[in-house]
């Protein structure tokens, strides 16, 4: 859940440039980041992140029961930009943006924004409004080529914030042995026995929704998986730029771009010119 | 059309520059003032405007502030020195590991004194130069790519 982040860390982006939610959702996923190329000063423009996965696949839930996946995003955009507010935006981009609520990552650091977790099937596509800051009242930004770091989430995580593992992992045994009996437990559980050297007989319960992966007889190992991995999801992370340009750089580009134009016109009808008088002179 | 000179082919001079593959200065249009005045200037000008429009649609990102006690997730070196990048991590010994990248200048530094020790410029007539040289290059290109990869792909690219 963003929300852990949010409470654990000032900052999302570690230095080394990895996003936090990578600390509990392990796996790695793709995702792409769409932003224009260019934006101008305190303009509402928009950043897609896509979050593909598989739609039909689905992942345990806490109590063990299939469910949809979920997904959520995180946004790092440099400083000065914030989220749109609603008045600002464009009746297309309310539509776009409707019931997926992103909020700014916290009160120091409105520059990042957060979303999730949000329906997964709805929301593969999750659009960001985004207003720009203009220069000429905020000291702090300049016209520059910035960069955006983007991460998104699929599916539940792996870790919680206090160490502990959830469902959605490999069940390992904790003896090694041979496994003597498979029952089904309470609530969907499976109840797994295993015989150990010493003669012991250790029970392991594998949680509900997990599906075991070893039959009766097997001789195993400590730590080796009991059951097979159900996490569907998985995090990834990707990086944009966006350019907050100048109106009057560009005007005055274009104008220097004319003069440029006009000027090598020039200079080929004055060659042109000057040809006619080698002809006629025959002189070269 | 343009103004063209037609070659002096009475001049003794220009025929004998001609016999040789040479003196082609010598006809033709004339370098001044027609192309150097007028024509240079028009390139000169188009090249500044394409520095001035790249400049002002697509500046240079500044990057980030460099921490030097955070190691990045990645930490591959520029595309030219993929293939080095690639001898120094798969070479378990640092210092050989090292040594194989001063190798590849070394190496270089050697051709100017060995490359006349067969005479002919033509490559497919100094087969062990080019062989050298083909070899030299696709193992460039094979470590490159392997330095892309995770470690246990480095050599094989997942081929084998």
């Amino acid at each position: 859940y963003p929300v852990f982040a949010q409470q654990a860390y000032d900052n999302p982006r570690e230095a080394t440039g990895r996003i936090v939610c990578a600390n509990c959702h392990l796996a790695q996923k793709p995702t792409e980041v769409e932003v224009p190329q260019a934006v101008l000063p305190d303009t509402v423009f928009e950043a897609v992140v896509n979050i593909p996965y598989d739609t039909k696949v689905q992942q345990v839930t806490a109590s063990g029961t299939p469910g949809p996946l979920n997904v959520g995003a995180v946004v790092i955009l440099p400083e000065g930009f914030k989220l749109a507010p609603k008045g600002r935006m464009s009746d297309e981009l309310k539509a776009k943006t409707k019931g997926v609520f992103v909020q700014p990552y916290s009160k120091t650091r409105p520059n990042i924004l957060v979303v999730g977790p949000i329906l997964g099937e709805k929301n593969r596509e999750v659009t960001f409004p985004i207003l720009a800051p203009d220069p000429a009242q905020d000291k702090s930004v300049h016209y520059l080529n910035y960069p955006i770091y983007v991460g998104a989430n699929r599916g539940r995580g792996q870790v919680y914030p206090s160490g502990e593992k959830s469902n959605n992992n490999t069940f390992t045994s904790t003896a090694a042995g041979k496994v003597t009996a498979i029952e089904a437990g309470d609530k969907g559980t499976t109840r797994v026995t295993i015989q150990t050297a010493a003669g012991e007989a250790k029970e392991q319960t594998v949680p509900a929704g997990l599906k075991v992966s070893v039959k009766t007889g097997d001789v195993i190992q400590a730590d080796q998986a009991l059951s097979y991995n159900p996490n569907v999801g998985g995090f990834g992370q990707a990086e944009t730029e966006v350019i907050l340009q100048s109106p009057n750089r560009v005007k005055g580009m274009i104008a220097f771009f004319f003069t440029v134009t006009v000027a090598q016109i020039l200079l080929v009808l004055k060659k042109k010119q000057f040809e006619k008088v080698q002809a006629a002179e025959m002189n070269f | 059309m343009s103004i063209l000179k037609k070659p002096d082919l009475a001049d003794p001079k220009l025929r004998a520059k001609l016999a040789k593959g040479m003196g082609h200065n010598y006809y033709g249009e004339p370098a001044w003032p027609n192309d150097l005045l007028y024509i240079f200037p028009v390139c000169i000008l188009g090249t500044i405007a394409c520095c001035i429009g790249l400049g002002v649609l697509e500046p240079t990102p500044l990057g980030e502030k460099a921490d030097p006690f955070a190691t990045p997730l990645e930490i591959l070196p520029e595309w030219y020195f993929f293939p080095t990048f690639n001898l120094l991590r798969v070479i378990p010994n640092k210092l050989l590991g090292v040594l194989s990248m001063a190798a590849v200048p070394i190496g270089l530094i050697t051709v100017p004194f060995i490359e006349n020790v067969n005479k002919f410029q033509n490559p497919f007539r100094r087969p062990v130069a080019s062989l050298v040289f083909l070899f030299g290059t696709f193992t460039a290109f094979w470590l490159g790519i392997g330095a892309t990869m995770p470690i246990t792909q480095a050599l094989t690219l997942g081929f084998f």
